[in-house]
Formats: C-alpha cells, sequence, structure tokens
C-alpha cells in the first residue's frame, strides 16, 4: 500500500523507525532474563501477530471480509494435535507435519474460496462465518476423530534436529523467527504484481477484470495463502499449548483477529504488530480490571471505524519508509 | 405416529415463531441500510434480560395476564430505546462511508453488550420463570404446551400488527419508502432520520419479545445466547429474502421446520451416526446453500448484474 | 481485423436496450457513437467488454466470437475501455494503476517474482519503464507517486485513458470521456485522442458533446431506441433527415410547438413577433 502523496521521508518517521528497532533488539535480547510469565504474554502476542499477518493479505491486500479465519487456525492445530499425540497413536515429527499443514492449510482456503468467488461485501462475510461456525461445530461432534469438546491432550513437543521446544523462552524464539520470515513473505508479497492486483481488486473488482486480472486465481491465491499462514500458527499453537479443545476456536476469537486488523492498520504489516501488542497488552496491563477486556475492546472497535477506520498506525508507516536509512531493497 | 408429527409440527413453529420475529429486525435493517447488524442478536438478549430486571422489581410474587402485558410492553419500549441509542452513536456517522463499516462497527457492538451484560449479571445462566400458565395439553398423542401455544399467538399478533403497521400507517408507508428507495424518500421530504430511528425502535423492540419468549420456553437465560440465535434468525431472514418483511416470517417458520425435523430426521438417516446434536450445523448449512445459490431468498429483490456497481467494501 | 456486431440484440425484462444492431469498425478510424438518452449507446459499449450479456447475436474481434468470454479474457484479447463515471484504483499511486494493467499471464511468472528478488526488480522495471512513457504522453509523470484520488477531475480522466492503453489494445471504448470537462480540457482531450490514431487501433468514442464527436471522428454511428439509425462520416450523418428528426421531433411537432410559443405571447399582450424587451 502506497503512503499517501509522495512526501519525503521526515526526520520524524526515520527516528521513529530507528527507535522500533532499538527497542526490538533491546526486548529480543533482554528475553533470557525475563520471568516466564512476560515471556508468555510476548508468545501471545506473536501468534497473534502470525495470525494478523495472514488475515491480512485476504482482508488488508484483497479487501474481503472474512469472519472465519479461526477454521484454519483449527485445521492447523488439529493436524498436529492428530499427528502427534496418543490421540490417533501417530507420532510425526513437527517438520513432517508442518508442510501436510500447509498444503491442508492452502486446500481448506481455496475450499473456502471457490463458493465465495461471487459473493461480495457483507454476503461474503456472513458466508465466511458460516465456514468458521460449521469447522467448529465438526469438530465439537466429530468425537470419533477429535475427541468433541474433550479435546486432544498430551500433544508432543515441536522437536527440531534433536531440539527440543519446552519452554516459553524456546517458543519465543521459534515463533519470533516464523514472524520474520512469514513477514518478509508477506512484505514480498504486499510489493509484488500479486499485491497490487490484490489491491486493484480491493479497490474496484469491475475494473481490475476489465484491465485483464484474472480475479479469480487472485482471490484464490488470497484465501489460499492466508489460510495457509493460519493454518501454521494452529500447528505451534498446539505444541505449545499440548493440548487443543474447540473452545479455542470460536467465532469471537475470529473477530478478534479482525479487531487486530482494524485496530493497527488494515493492509499495514507494522500495523498488524501494533495491533496484536495493543490487544494482547491492554488486558494484561489492566489485569485487576480483566472483564472489562472484552467490553472495551467492543467499544473500541466500533470507536476505530467511527473515528480512525484506518486504524492507529498512519498509511505511510510502512517499513520501506520508516527503515529508508538503512539499505532496503 | 400423528401425534408424533404434530408435536414436532408445534416444537417447530414455536422455534420459528421465535425466529421470525427477530428476523423481522434484520430484514427492516437491512432493506433500508444494506446493514447486517451484528448487534440484533444482543437485543434479543437484553429483552430477556430486561424482562427478569422487571419481574425482580415488579412482580416478585408472579405476574397474571396483565402484568405479563406490561412486561412485554416495557421490555420492548426498553430494548427499542436502546436500539435507537445504538444506531445514533454507532451506525449513523458511517452512513456515507463504506459498505462494510457499518457492520464491523455493530460487531464491535455486539460484544461490548455481551460484555457489559456479562459484568452486570454474570456469565452464568439465569432460570425464568415462564410468563405463560405452564399446562400440558394432549392432542391426538402429542404432548403440548400452552407456553408452545402462546408463543405462537404472541407471535403471529405482533406479525400481523406490523404488517397492518407498514401497509396502512403514514408512518409504516414511510418506512416503507425508505427502504424502497432512500434518496427519491428523502427527496419527497420523508425525514429519513426518523424513518431509521423507527425501524431501529421497532426491530430491536420485537427482538426483545422474542427474547422473552425464549426465555418463557427454555426457563434460562445467558449473556451470550444472542449470538448463535441470532445467527439463526438472520439465516432465517435470508431464506424468506432479506429486505422483505413476509419474507422474513415466512422464513422463521421454514427455519424452525428444517431445523426440527431435520434433527429428528438425522438419526434415523445416519443410522444413528449422526445424532441431534449437529442441530445448529441446520441453520448454518441452509444459510450457507441459500447464499451461493438464490441469495435473494424466497421473496427478496432480484439484483440484477447490471445494477450492481461495487467499488470498495470498506 | 476488426470488431464486428451481427444482429446484436440486449433485452432488460420486458425493455429492449438494443435492438438486432449490425455494426463493422475497422481500424485505423475514430468512431463516435451517439443519440438521444437511451439510445443504448453504453449498452453497446458494455457488451462489447463483456460487462453486459448479450441476449442475441454476437460480437467478433478479428472473426472470432467474444460474447461468451469472461471480462478479463475479453481485456486480455485486446479490448479495452474506460468508464463513464472514472473508475481508477483510487487509493493506488498513478503509477501503480499503470503497471498493475502488466500483471503477468502466466502464473508460473507471478511465483518467480515472488521468490526471485532480482528477477522481480527486473521485471519491475522494465513494467514500470513502459508506463512512465505514457504518463510522459498523458503529462502525468509528475504525479507517478501521487494517489489516484488527488488528481484533478481532468488529468484522472487521462489517467484512465492511460491505464486502457498499457497494454497496447487492439480495440480502444470510451464511455464519454469528456463528461465533466471543461471547456479547456475537452479541446485537451480532442488533441490527445485525434493524436492516437494508429492503423491497427480501433477507437470508439460514445458522447454527448456533439462539437467533440463531429470535430474529432472519422464515422459517426447514431443509435435511436436501441436500433442503429444511422451510420456515416459527420456530415452525412448531420445531413441525414432521419437523424434531425430522432433529434428535434418531426417537421410537424417544430411547427406545433410554435404554435403554441405564439398563441402564449399573444395571451400575455406581446407583439407576435416582438423580441423580449429588456429593462
Amino acid at each position: 500500500m502506497n503512503g499517501g502523496t509522495a512526501k519525503p521521508v521526515t526526520l520524524g518517521t526515520k527516528l521513529i523507525g530507528f527507535a522500533l528497532i532499538v527497542a526490538a533488539i533491546v526486548l529480543a535480547c533482554s528475553v533470557p532474563y525475563m520471568p516466564n510469565y512476560y515471556v508468555r504474554v510476548l508468545d501471545s502476542i506473536l501468534i497473534y501477530i502470525l495470525l494478523g499477518l495472514g488475515l491480512n493479505i485476504v482482508i488488508g491486500y484483497a479487501g474481503l471480509l472474512d469472519l472465519g479465519f479461526v477454521a484454519f487456525y483449527a485445521i492447523g492445530a488439529y493436524t498436529y494435535a492428530l499427528l502427534a499425540s496418543p490421540q490417533m497413536g501417530i507420532h510425526l515429527p513437527f517438520l513432517v507435519i508442518l508442510p501436510i499443514a500447509c498444503v491442508l492449510g492452502v486446500l481448506a482456503g481455496i475450499l473456502l474460496g471457490i463458493p465465495v468467488l461471487r459473493l461480495r461485501g457483507d454476503y461474503l462475510a456472513i458466508v465466511t462465518l458460516g465456514f468458521g461456525e460449521i469447522i467448529r461445530v465438526l469438530i465439537n461432534n466429530a468425537d470419533a476423530l477429535t475427541n468433541g469438546p474433550k479435546g486432544i491432550a498430551a500433544i508432543h513437543r515441536i522437536d527440531i534436529f534433536g531440539l527440543t521446544i519446552s519452554t516459553p523462552k524456546d517458543v519465543f524464539w521459534l515463533l519470533l523467527v516464523t514472524c520474520i520470515l512469514v513477514a518478509i513473505i508477506v512484505w514480498r508479497l504486499q510489493n509484488s504484481i500479486l499485491g497490487k492486483a490484490w489491491m486493484a481488486i480491493r479497490e474496484d473488482q469491475d475494473a481490475a477484470k476489465g484491465i485483464g486480472i484474472n480475479t479469480t486465481n487472485a482471490k484464490l491465491a488470497a484465501f489460499g495463502i492466508s489460510a495457509m499462514i493460519g493454518s501454521i500458527a494452529g500447528v505451534i499453537f498446539s505444541a505449545f499449548q499440548r493440548f487443543v479443545s474447540p473452545e479455542s476456536f470460536t467465532f469471537q476469537e475470529s473477530v478478534l483477529i479482525v479487531l487486530i486488523i482494524v485496530i493497527g492498520g488494515i493492509g499495514n504489516i507494522l500495523g498488524v504488530i501494533a495491533g496484536a501488542t495493543m490487544l494482547i497488552l491492554l488486558p494484561e496491563l489492566l489485569r485487576d480490571y480483566a472483564e472489562f477486556r472484552m467490553l472495551l475492546l467492543g467499544l473500541l472497535m466500533a470507536f476505530l471505524i467511527i473515528v480512525r477506520p484506518h486504524g492507529l498506525v498512519p498509511r505511510s508507516f510502512t517499513p520501506d519508509r520508516l527503515f529508508a536509512w538503512m539499505r532496503f531493497r | 405416529m400423528t401425534g408424533l408429527i404434530l408435536q414436532q409440527a408445534v416444537n417447530a413453529l414455536t422455534i420459528g415463531a421465535i425466529y421470525a420475529l427477530i428476523a423481522l429486525g434484520y430484514t427492516m435493517v437491512y432493506g433500508v441500510l444494506r446493514l447486517i447488524n451484528f448487534a440484533h442478536g444482543e437485543m434479543f438478549m437484553l429483552g430477556a434480560y430486561a424482562a427478569l430486571v422487571i419481574v425482580i422489581f415488579a412482580f416478585p410474587s408472579g405476574a397474571g395476564l396483565f402484568g405479563a402485558l406490561i412486561i412485554f410492553l416495557a421490555a420492548f419500549v426498553a430494548v427499542g430505546l436502546v436500539g435507537v441509542a445504538i444506531e445514533r452513536a454507532a451506525y449513523k456517522p458511517l452512513r456515507k462511508t463504506s459498505r462494510l463499516s457499518p457492520m464491523l462497527s455493530s460487531l464491535g457492538i455486539s460484544l461490548a453488550i455481551q460484555a457489559a451484560v456479562q459484568l452486570v449479571a454474570g456469565p452464568q445462566p439465569i432460570g425464568f420463570a415462564s410468563l405463560f400458565p405452564v399446562k400440558a395439553i394432549e392432542i391426538a398423542g402429542a404432548n403440548i404446551t400452552t407456553v408452545q401455544i402462546g408463543i405462537i399467538i404472541c407471535a403471529l399478533l405482533l406479525m400481523f400488527a406490523l404488517n397492518r403497521f407498514v401497509a396502512s400507517t403514514r408512518l409504516g408507508i414511510n418506512v416503507r419508502a425508505v427502504s424502497e428507495n432512500m434518496r427519491t424518500a428523502q427527496l419527497m421530504g420523508i425525514d429519513i432520520d426518523r424513518a431509521v430511528s423507527l425501524i431501529f425502535f421497532i426491530g430491536p423492540g420485537l427482538g426483545a419479545v422474542a427474547g422473552i419468549l425464549y426465555a418463557s420456553y427454555y426457563g434460562v437465560m445467558t449473556p451470550s445466547m444472542g449470538v448463535i440465535v441470532g445467527l439463526k434468525a438472520f439465516t432465517a431472514a435470508i431464506l424468506g429474502g432479506i429486505g422483505s418483511i413476509p419474507g422474513a416470517m415466512i422464513g422463521g417458520f421454514i427455519l424452525g421446520i428444517l431445523e426440527v425435523f431435520g434433527t429428528a430426521m438425522l438419526p434415523i438417516l445416519t443410522d444413528g451416526y449422526l445424532g441431534t446434536e449437529y442441530r445448529d450445523i441446520f441453520a448454518f448449512a441452509a444459510l450457507i446453500l441459500v447464499l451461493l445459490f438464490k441469495p435473494s431468498g424466497l421473496l427478496g429483490e432480484r439484483i440484477s448484474e447490471e445494477t450492481m456497481v461495487y467499488k470498495r467494501d470498506f | 481485423m476488426s470488431l464486428e456486431f451481427k444482429n446484436v440484440s440486449k433485452r432488460f425484462g420486458s425493455v429492449i436496450a438494443t435492438d438486432d444492431v449490425s455494426l463493422t469498425f475497422e481500424p485505423g478510424l475514430i468512431y463516435g457513437i451517439i443519440g438521444p438518452n437511451g439510445a443504448g449507446k453504453s449498452t453497446l459499449i458494455n457488451m462489447a467488454a463483456g460487462s453486459y450479456s448479450i441476449s442475441s447475436g454476437s460480437i467478433l474481434l478479428d472473426g472470432r466470437p467474444i460474447e461468451k468470454l469472461k471480462k478479463h479474457e475479453i481485456s486480455l484479447a485486446g479490448i479495452a475501455r474506460t468508464y463513464q463515471n472514472i473508475r481508477l484504483f483510487e487509493q493506488m499511486s498513478v503509477m501503480d494503476n499503470l503497471e498493475v494493467c502488466l500483471y503477468p499471464r502466466d502464473v508460473g511468472g507471478v511465483w518467480k517474482e515472488i521468490f526471485v528478488p532480482s528477477y522481480a526488480r527486473a521485471k519491475r522495471e522494465e513494467r514500470q519503464a513502459h508506463c512512465r512513457r505514457l504518463l510522459e504522453q498523458f503529462a502525468l509523470e509528475d504525479a507517478a507517486d501521487w494517489d489516484a484520488n488527488s488528481l484533478s477531475y481532468g488529468r484522472q480522466r487521462m489517467l484512465e485513458i492511460a491505464r486502457a492503453l498499457v497494454r497496447e489494445p487492439r480495440v480502444l471504448l470510451l464511455d464519454e470521456p469528456a463528461a465533466g470537462l471543461n471547456h479547456g480540457e475537452t479541446l485537451e482531450l480532442k488533441q490527445r485522442l485525434a493524436a492516437l490514431r494508429r492503423p491497427e487501433l480501433i477507437m470508439i468514442v460514445v458522447e454527448h458533446d456533439m462539437d467533440l464527436v463531429m470535430t474529432l471522428c472519422d464515422r459517426v454511428v447514431v443509435l435511436h431506441h436501441g436500433a442503429l439509425l444511422a451510420m456515416g462520416t459527420p456530415a452525412e450523418v448531420q445531413a441525414n433527415e432521419q437523424v434531425q428528426q430522432a433529434y428535434l421531433g418531426t417537421i410537424d411537432d417544430i411547427e406545433s410547438i410554435r404554435a403554441v410559443a405564439q398563441s402564449r405571447k399573444a395571451e400575455r399582450g406581446l407583439r407576435v413577433n416582438a423580441d423580449t424587451v429588456r429593462h
């Protein structure tokens, strides 16, 4: 997404970019010394960043309101749970399950995408919502396979070439690496010709067809890639929690992920990071008022849509402008 | 056998009546503003809680027929006013912006209302004594309760009243004009804001009554009861044709029949493999199938390819 | 090489928007389509571009029927269009509006660009160089990084035409390009469109601005009630009696209008042939 009119990158923007990099490095370096509780919070933030990056492709770039994103999260989580736990007696390693979960995610994304190709706006939103709910109800009721509401427990930890991911700190590094890799891919997508095609679809789908873009393929690609990212997040979540149940994959969860994007900034990677951070930190800071969390979030969502529909992070805060002083390709 | 079918039929009509009342709220709002009001399910929930509050403070030892009427009326008005307030605060500022921002706003409001009620009343289910006298009647081998009959009659009366209102009264005709073509209605001097406020009074009001009926039927209420029931009622509105008032009524009953008979048939058809716990899926499946293959529903407007000029969604 | 309408009809329910129209458009010429309101001018363009389906008949590009193709396939076949109400990609930059038209036809190319940064850079420079030439042609190169919706109305029109030309189309359909333009902008539009004439390009302009059509176009097509009324050079069309009737009514109609106007003047005590009195 281009940042408004061609203003030169101001000193203020450069300073903010610098400050962000410094903060990130300081944070990463202090993790080994942090108490586990704080690291868990960081882990939560990173998972939601991952989910946000995925959903952002469909909502932010292609402009399709998907209210059932949690379905892909669930597919990834349950794929890992079924293939690495006593539930079915299968014990595959993480590095084998990950590509399987990715493929299943892409397939699920395309399967959702095909019927909604002709739908617009609100109808699209409702059908994706229904899809998410159907997945949850199926998981909840297919007792033989998924153990229904009781969930699947004793899921194996992730083991990569002998390195076992067991503590929250281990998970932090895994999530950090994953987030950075996914963020780079998403950033490249955003600036690629496919990303521009998505934005054309978002701006005016008919005009996009009029200039020769195969909107069907482009939209399916958006659904497939975003679903894959959601699925990856699900795998890591499942291995980290070592327990999954349908309760983690409700409609409310889908709404929360949408909220991240709306709060932070639609179509903006840094916005997703800001949104996820806010979404997780706010209830932590107001720990005494934990019950007010949903109330505040709901009101915040409505408020932001009215007052600042593009989200908190300004559209011009894109990585290439913030970090322009570095050699950015 | 006839007894069983009759019983299921009454079950279907009862829940269908409740869906229909809620669906009316969705369809009226969508017809005028093209907005899917996610917060409407919460109006349904608020109705039940409002009735609870009124009962606790005004009728601690039970309410007779007259008392019940007062409860319905008070809840209708109270929740109706809440609906108007929400529209003014959270939807009106977004009227000229994109198509989907009001819907996103309504999502936020929906979350907020659920959370607020949960804060005040707690997340646990609360019992509610039926406002109708509870007596079982046996007709042709079917076990029917007076509660069911009461619900069906109540709903039919309200739907009849709404129909008369929209067809014959000045305000009602204005509402219809605004939902047909807002700009033309405005040019003819109809006060759009007033018509919209009226819709946001009646719709939530009807939803509130449905909430009281539901609580009387199942005897319980929770802060999240509006979510699933709301979605099902929305399905009913789509089935009947979103934007069409008679469509919402018909859609409600159709969904009730689909759900009750479908759920009853499921164990029979699948040899007991799929049981009645898949009840909720009927509504979602119906929703998706209708939206994919006949989005205009039974009585809805046929939107031709040429009349839709879509640009940005949000 | 031509664009041919063969007995094309379009019905919206019981309304006949296009009534058995047969036309052939040859390259190297600028065609204007005119007609009273409701004559079906935009419908013709919308059918050629694939926005509307055809009720009966066929549209042939170089002998190949295109009416059953999908919208984007028609575009890739070489038919480009602009819209009556400008439909740019508003929040994308001017350069992006053009660059996105060069979306690679093959899926492999798209993925290669995502995974091979050097390839992506090379392709992007190639595309942007091509688009920059077009921007210069339309005096838009200074606004290359601006959001499309920050341009003035007149420049937005130019951008839309530029966008239609990015892939060097065979057919250029312009739907009321002068709508909303002031006199000076209309002149500029006329000059630019005239400059686009090319032996292999078919240009079709739907317009209300009679002046523009008669001075710019080589051939004029007149539609009336969805049917073809006349086709010929501007001079031929202007002299055509049927065309005059369609726009102004019959001779008898004009006589009766004059009679009523005169009797009204008499009623008010004015002399029948008097001019308006200036106070």
